[in-house]
């Protein structure tokens, strides 16, 4: 009998603790995917017996219920019809799960999420202060032009109205309107309050102030702070939608943006920019001892774990200090030492681009490493030295030693003054940090420091492993296994299918697949194997081997069977897998049919579950699946 | 009848997947008989068996011929479909 979609929905809906237990809701071919607030509030046992449920499980904050192709899509349109929820897309429920991420991991996430966006401005900017301050170093007389002047205007306006463009990027990010939070930021230096830069020229009593109820607040703009920024929108966005969603609807379009403006200006002055623009300077400060203390040892460990920090994601965490620095101080004094860690990180990529002998790895680590060069150092990290590890050991001593000599160097500012040695942007590193930065020459020695170091001891300490075989089964004599009973998986009319390896069966809807999961191929089962071998489900004969070897064809009485083992491993070229048969051979059930390596399968990042298939399930009659 | 020729520019050629989805695809156009040629062997385009075994592999160039009462819009669909799969 059918199935009674409505009922089916209406029962889901009835374990799932209520309509604001659902964030959302999505489908895909075969799964209704749920983003739950309270996972302890489902019935997940009551759930699972729901007619029409094949499976459930929770999968990255989803709770997707397996519902089976053609079905899935209208019991999500009754659930909709019943819950009162609006249709929401994949990319809905996904973003509503990175939302269950814990608070920490959020945190750490939002400086990236901030200021990768805002990076071309930054970069435009901070590059061509670079060539303008650069210039006057050899032509002085350009310092006196118009151009010069013209230029940099062009080029500071990035950083002198910094706030701005955090504000709007931090209002994206948070999800609030974005003009707010373009508001919040220029509100932060408007041209009424005195600039920051220039608090230096007043003495302590001429400095402007309002007496707001207890509050004495300077009337100070925040030119060159960041965190006070991002804190004051995160609390412009919070208010935001708190009033969206309690203010009446008639009223909502003028009350929400006045209050939301007027109560975020008012925390910021009193509260968030007093006290965070001190705990930021904390910060910068910090960041300062750390990469200046004992004669540049601190510089020299940051050079070595940097590289660490990349490979935990937590790298753009830095653009909050740098930004801060070129903001505050108009030198980022940090970036010489995240260049020394990424030059370093090419150098040993390089050593290994030209040692090895294995063209897979060759073609990785060539271009890993020339992107490296440019600051990318992902490919290469990832790719190739983190993968080797020693080569990644060769990467953090190259760049500690580039980040010791970094810290030693100082530079000239284009009124003849020592400043320290530092870059005027964030976000670009080795090669393309070149015309940001204050002293060339120096910067040029500190890169070739970094990666030469590093290069040396990768081409000493790493050596190429001789590739390994994949351990072939030995089961050369592809004789039928003594009386192993299979279990029977799949039945028709036309006969029966034995189980084609040894694992767990799951149903065809659990193949981590979609194209198996949906049925394309046919109807069938998967097996999440135990032991590397295939053995013939019947007496038949084999109508095909792959040339991969990862897939076979059998036949008999007019079933037609696809065995195909894991998913997307054709892509492995055949390399893990074996055959024990010919196509046309004929083989009794139970007999080897397909050897594969697992440990190979997952090396090479792939599901290696089994998968088996009558492909021509749709001419047969009585089709059933799975175990009896 | 209508035919046309296709060079596979997918890496791994026809294997199961794609070969799963290109019969799904053609099982639309009910009425029509397409028969995909490789050399001196064609099958019908129906049996995804069939098409798997022929083993088309990159570079390989293909004939695909329909028959029937709306060919040039199935044969263009197919097309189509070969060009954005395979």
């Amino acid at each position: 009998m059918a199935l009674d979609y409505r009922k089916c929905a209406e029962e889901i809906f009835s374990h799932l603790g209520g309509k604001d237990n659902i964030i959302s809701a999505a489908h895909c071919a075969t799964r209704l995917r749920l983003v739950i607030a309270d996972n302890s509030k489902l019935d997940t046992k009551a759930l699972e017996e729901v007619e029409g449920v094949k499976g459930l499980f929770d999968s990255n904050g989803q709770l997707q219920l397996i519902i089976g192709t053609g079905t899935v899509n209208k019991v999500y349109d009754e659930f909709l019809a019943v819950t009162g929820l609006t249709a929401a897309t994949k990319d809905d429920v996904k973003a509503a799960a990175a939302s269950k991420m814990p608070v920490w991991k959020k945190i750490l996430k939002t400086p990236g999420d901030v200021f990768v966006p805002i990076l071309p401005a930054i970069v435009a900017s901070g590059l061509m202060m670079g060539i303008v301050e650069a210039i006057p170093k050899f032509i002085p007389e350009f310092g006196k032009t118009d151009w010069f002047s013209f230029l940099d205007l062009v080029a500071n306006t990035a950083f002198a109205l910094l706030p701005v463009l955090v504000a709007v990027s931090a209002a994206r990010v948070f999800g609030g309107n974005i003009f707010l939070g373009a508001v919040i930021g220029l509100m932060m230096v408007h041209p009424s309050l005195i600039n920051a830069w220039n608090v230096g020229n007043y003495a302590a009593g001429e400095i402007p102030f309002w007496k707001l109820g207890p509050f004495t607040v300077n009337q100070v703009g925040y030119q060159g702070h960041v965190i006070p920024v991002i804190l004051a929108v995160l609390l412009m966005c919070t208010v935001e939608k708190w009033l969206h969603k309690h203010v009446p609807e008639m009223i909502d379009l003028f009350v929400t943006p006045l209050v939301t403006v007027l109560v975020t200006a008012f925390v910021t002055f009193t509260i968030i920019g007093p006290v965070f623009s001190v705990f930021e300077n904390w910060v910068l400060a910090g960041a300062q001892w750390l990469i200046s203390v004992g004669h540049g040892i601190g510089a020299a460990i940051m050079g070595a774990i940097y590289p660490f920090t990349v490979v935990m994601g937590l790298h753009h965490m830095y653009n909050v200090i740098e930004a801060g620095m070129i903001s505050s101080t108009g030198v980022n004094t940090w970036m010489p030492i995240a260049s020394a860690a990424n030059f370093a990180q090419f150098g040993a990529c390089l050593a290994v681009a030209l040692k090895c002998r294995n063209q897979k790895t060759k073609s990785v680590a060539l271009p890993a490493s020339l992107s490296a060069s440019l600051g990318i150092t992902e490919p290469a990290i990832f790719g190739i030295n983190f993968r080797f590890m020693k080569p990644f050991v060769a990467g953090m001593i190259g760049g500690a030693c580039g980040s010791l000599f970094a810290s030693w160097m100082t530079a000239t500012n284009a009124a003849g003054e020592t400043v320290r040695f530092g870059a005027t942007t964030y976000g670009v590193t080795g090669i393309p940090g070149i015309p940001a930065i204050n002293n060339i020459p120096m910067y040029i020695v500190e890169l070739l420091i970094a990666s030469g170091i590093a290069f040396t001891i990768a081409w000493i300490i790493w050596k190429e492993e001789e590739p390994k075989k994949a351990p072939i089964p030995d089961l050369s004599a592809a004789v039928p296994e003594e009386a192993v009973p299979a279990p029977s998986v799949v039945r028709c009319a036309a006969g029966e299918l034995l189980q084609p390896c040894k694992g767990r069966v799951i149903p065809m809807e659990e193949i981590p697949d979609e194209t198996f999961a949906a049925g394309i191929l046919g109807e069938g089962i998967g097996v999440v194997p135990e032991e590397g071998i295939v053995v013939a489900p019947f007496d038949g004969t084999v109508t095909s081997v792959f040339d991969t070897k990862h897939a076979i064809t059998l036949e008999k009485d007019g079933m037609e069977v696809l065995i195909h083992v894991g998913v997307n491993t054709v892509n492995m070229q055949g390399e893990g897998f074996t055959s024990f048969v010919e196509e046309g051979a004929e083989v009794k059930a139970g007999q080897r049919l397909l050897g594969f390596d697992r440990e190979a399968i997952k090396a090479a990042g792939y599901s290696d579950v089994v998968v088996m298939l009558l492909t021509n399930s749709d001419d047969l009659e009585g089709v059933e699946c799975g175990l009896l | 009848m209508k035919s046309f020729e296709y060079t596979i520019t997918d890496p791994v050629g026809i294997h199961a997947r794609p070969a799963g989805l290109l019969v799904k695809e053609i099982k639309n156009f009910a009425g029509n008989a397409v028969t995909i040629v490789k050399g001196d062997k064609s099958v019908n385009a129906l049996k995804l068996m069939a098409l798997m075994q022929m083993g088309i592999k990159q570079g390989d160039t293909i004939t695909v011929q329909v028959e029937g009462p709306n060919e040039d819009s199935v044969a263009a669909a197919i097309e189509n479909f070969l060009k954005a799969n395979l």
